[in-house]
């Protein structure tokens, strides 16, 4: 029962919640207050300041008791979490405990989540690349999922918008492939991937190679200094948290700006359990919050609400958003909330050496990587799978000590840095295809700390898959090959599917209510004044890293919302 | 290691919160040596190890780096209990050995003599003689390589290098 004691219903209304408070909800919360909304943002985890709470930012190696490692009594505790890349001593405290927050695989999943202010945008690896109208188009053109409601002039002015406030590096490449955003300066490419991307351009036509976008301030505007940010110090230590919001971060950027406005209550420590539907009014009228700390359970009103809880949270708070309208999940008419869940296929790499540039080296460090645009079935299907994979590219001098030997000549050896080869490295981004198979449901009987469903999840790989990875391998390979790399090897590292940290779908975006969740503008089809504009809404996977087109739908969906609500329809 | 301690009783004698740099609050020999599960004659033996695998020259050796305390350390914290118990057994199995050929305790032993057991060991099929071997030698590298001292002076670590260049001709190490 909730308590109505303390405070008055009053005192519980806002013009607008939104549910989570990592990327796209900080966006959301970002937009709304700044058209005057006043905004409740509710967070699960505890609250992080901008710099304030980065209490390993600025230590150094040496600072570090067990220099970067993880005690064993904390990865044996958390063997999900420990298998993220970006999980260790520097960042452990932004990551989700794997005991404290069960979940049932029916098929392994590696769930990695963050629960705090900022949520995983702490913690993201900050590539932002835009959606291409090729992408968008991908379901209608090869008949999986359903038709995107919306394509990529839709979104364009909406990731415009977003670029510019983020901060995001980049070249202007010309690729319709890969569209160009609004770009600060490009991260410089090194020798060997200058030298790469002329092979691959003089090999293949269709192939490109370039430096990739990512989410760093190289020469701040007057927006980012406004947002109190600075020019990235190319520290490549992101992931503690920035002390110059040298990268966008929900806690650098969206929610200070959010609260400037005057118009942000930011609650942390407030899991939703549920949205409130209202029978009479016909449209949901706030959310049901446990607190996580008391467990007290309160309520929350207002005309719109947008469920920004991560891909699937979200699905999870509305299967578990039940009404004598709702039965089966908020908005679920059509029976595919929590289905269509899909991800991206990163499991394999190729890696290899090359023997030139040997009179040359980098020199400082860069918070970035090169990156090849998808080149397989990009115009129509020439292979035997749908879809294709975009592929990161890197190079780096290789540097080692010897190491041989005992006393002075090992302390010796320790003291002279010796100089191989480049070596060559690649991974493979590859687009999965949403299937009614890979779903979340809610568990029937097990529940967690606060009372709620645990979340089962049945996602896995499929034969498509399996074809990319074998395609990937063989013709990334090829291009290695064709640069003239040595010591070309390629592997499939047969990582669990959440690994990637890029599940998308289960409330899916569509034409046709019959067949999805939202609409066009992320709207709950049966449910006007519900938004859901994170990865959960999401009707394909693409290859690109999803973060960015969260944050434009997010932009753009507030912008809709607003405007319905003024014009009194919501 | 010694500059921190005598950084910190300049800071109390002067009646001043200690407001130190940060480098000062890290680990130090005094925060580790409270984390020994081997005994105190142990612990003695792995800091001789550590010090004869990297001695002190012109520059401080491990040992003199807390070395022995951060192998320590790292065993106790982020292996299993096989390992924990390999690494006492290891030590404890020179400082017999040393007992044995020269007379005294492996910490006692000259340089020479040091030097010359773990050549040994380093030589030793016997597998759990080797992952002995292998496990301290690598840590301590480690150690070593990470400890203030070396990142300072040595390899020169930057925090915040605020630049970054593709292409420049190789500085010769």
């Amino acid at each position: 029962m909730a308590n109505f004691n303390i405070d008055s219903k009053k005192a519980r209304t806002y013009d607008a919640i939104v549910v989570g408070s990592g990327i796209s909800g900080g966006w959301s919360a970002k937009e709304l207050t700044e058209k005057g909304m006043k905004t409740l943002l509710l967070e699960r985890g505890r609250d992080v300041q901008h710099i304030k709470d980065y209490p390993t930012t600025n230590m150094m190696p040496w600072e570090f008791e067990h220099r970067g490692r993880l005690p064993k009594e904390i990865t044996d505790a958390n063997p999900i979490a420990s298998r993220c890349y970006a999980f260790g001593e520097s960042s452990a405290h932004f990551f989700a405990k794997d005991n404290e927050h069960p979940y049932v695989q029916n098929k392994p999943f590696d769930w990695l989540r963050g629960y705090q202010v900022g949520g995983k945008s702490l913690l993201w690896a900050r590539q932002t690349q835009r959606w291409s109208k090729y992408d968008f188009e991908g379901p209608a053109r090869d008949k999986f999922a359903v038709e995107w409601p919306i394509g990529y002039d839709d979104i364009a002015p909406w990731y415009s918008h977003v670029e510019k406030f983020a901060g995001i590096t980049g070249n202007k490449d010309g690729l319709d492939s890969l569209p160009d955003g609004e770009f600060l300066p490009p991260h410089e490419l090194n020798c060997v991937e200058k030298y790469f991307k002329e092979q691959v351009s003089k090999t293949y036509k269709d192939r490109h190679f370039i430096i990739g976008r990512a989410a760093h301030i190289t020469e701040p505007k007057q927006v980012h200094l406004d947002q109190g940010r600075a020019k990235c110090q190319n520290r490549t230590l992101c992931e503690r948290g920035c002390p110059f919001g040298g990268y966008f971060s929900s806690n650098s950027s969206t929610i200070p700006w959010a609260l400037k406005t005057g118009n942000l209550t930011l609650r942390p420590h407030s899991v939703v359990h549920s949205v409130i539907y209202d029978d009479k009014k016909g449209k949901a009228s706030g959310v049901r919050v446990i607190d996580a700390n008391t467990k007290e359970v309160m309520e929350f009103y207002a005309d719109i609400i947008f469920i920004n809880a991560a891909a699937l949270n979200s699905n999870l708070i509305l299967l578990n958003s039940t009404s004598s309208r709702f039965p089966d999940g908020l908005g679920n008419d059509s029976g595919v909330l929590g289905k269509y869940v899909a991800f991206h296929n990163y499991r394999a790499t190729v890696s290899g050496e090359y023997e030139g540039f040997l009179d040359s080296n980098d020199d400082g460090r860069r918070p970035n990587g090169g990156y090849i645009p998808r080149f397989r079935n990009v115009y129509k299907q020439d292979t035997d799978f749908l879809r294709g994979y975009a592929a990161g590219f890197g190079a780096g001098r290789i540097e080692f000590n010897d190491e041989s030997g005992l006393g002075e000549s090992l302390k010796a050896g320790l003291h002279k840095t010796l100089y191989g080869n480049w070596s060559v490295g690649s991974h493979m981004m590859g687009e999965t295809i949403p299937k009614e198979s890979n779903f979340v449901a809610l568990d029937k009987t097990q529940k967690d700390a606060w009372g709620i469903p645990l979340l089962n999840i049945s996602v896995d790989y499929d034969d498509n898959d399996e074809k990319m990875i074998k395609d990937y391998m063989e013709q990334v390979s090829e291009m290695f090959v064709q640069a003239g790399f040595k010591n070309v090897k390629s592997n499939d590292n047969h990582r669990n599917p959440g690994n990637d940290i890029h599940e998308m779908g289960g409330a899916r975006m569509g034409k046709d209510p019959k067949t999805s969740v939202l609409n066009k503008w992320n709207q709950v089809h049966a449910c006007k004044n519900v938004f859901v504009t994170d990865g959960a809404c999401m009707t394909s996977t693409s290859t690109q890293n999803p973060s960015l087109t969260y944050m434009a739908l997010s932009a753009r969906a507030v912008d809709h919302a607003v405007k319905e609500m003024k014009a009194k329809n919501l | 290691m010694e500059r921190r301690v005598a950084l910190k009783s300049m800071a109390l004698a002067m009646g001043a919160l200690a407001n130190l740099p940060a480098w000062a609050s890290g680990w130090s020999k005094s925060s580790l040596a409270k984390i020994s599960f081997l005994s105190a004659d142990q612990s003695r033996n792995l800091t001789a190890i550590v010090e004869t695998i990297i001695p002190k020259t012109d520059t401080p050796g491990a040992g003199e780096l807390g070395v022995g305390e951060f192998v320590q350390k790292m065993v106790k914290d982020c292996y299993d209990t096989n390992t924990q118990t390999n690494l006492s057994g290891g030590i404890s199995n020179l400082d017999e050995q040393s007992i044995q050929r020269f007379g005294k305790s492996f910490a006692d032993a000259g340089k020479e003599q040091r030097l010359t057991l773990l050549q040994e060991a380093e030589k030793s099929t016997d597998a759990s003689q080797k992952a002995f071997f292998g496990l301290v030698k690598n840590l301590t590298i480690q150690g070593y390589m990470s400890s203030e001292y070396v990142m300072t002076n040595i390899t020169h670590y930057e925090l915040v290098p605020a630049r970054y260049h593709g292409c420049v001709p190789l500085k010769k190490g």
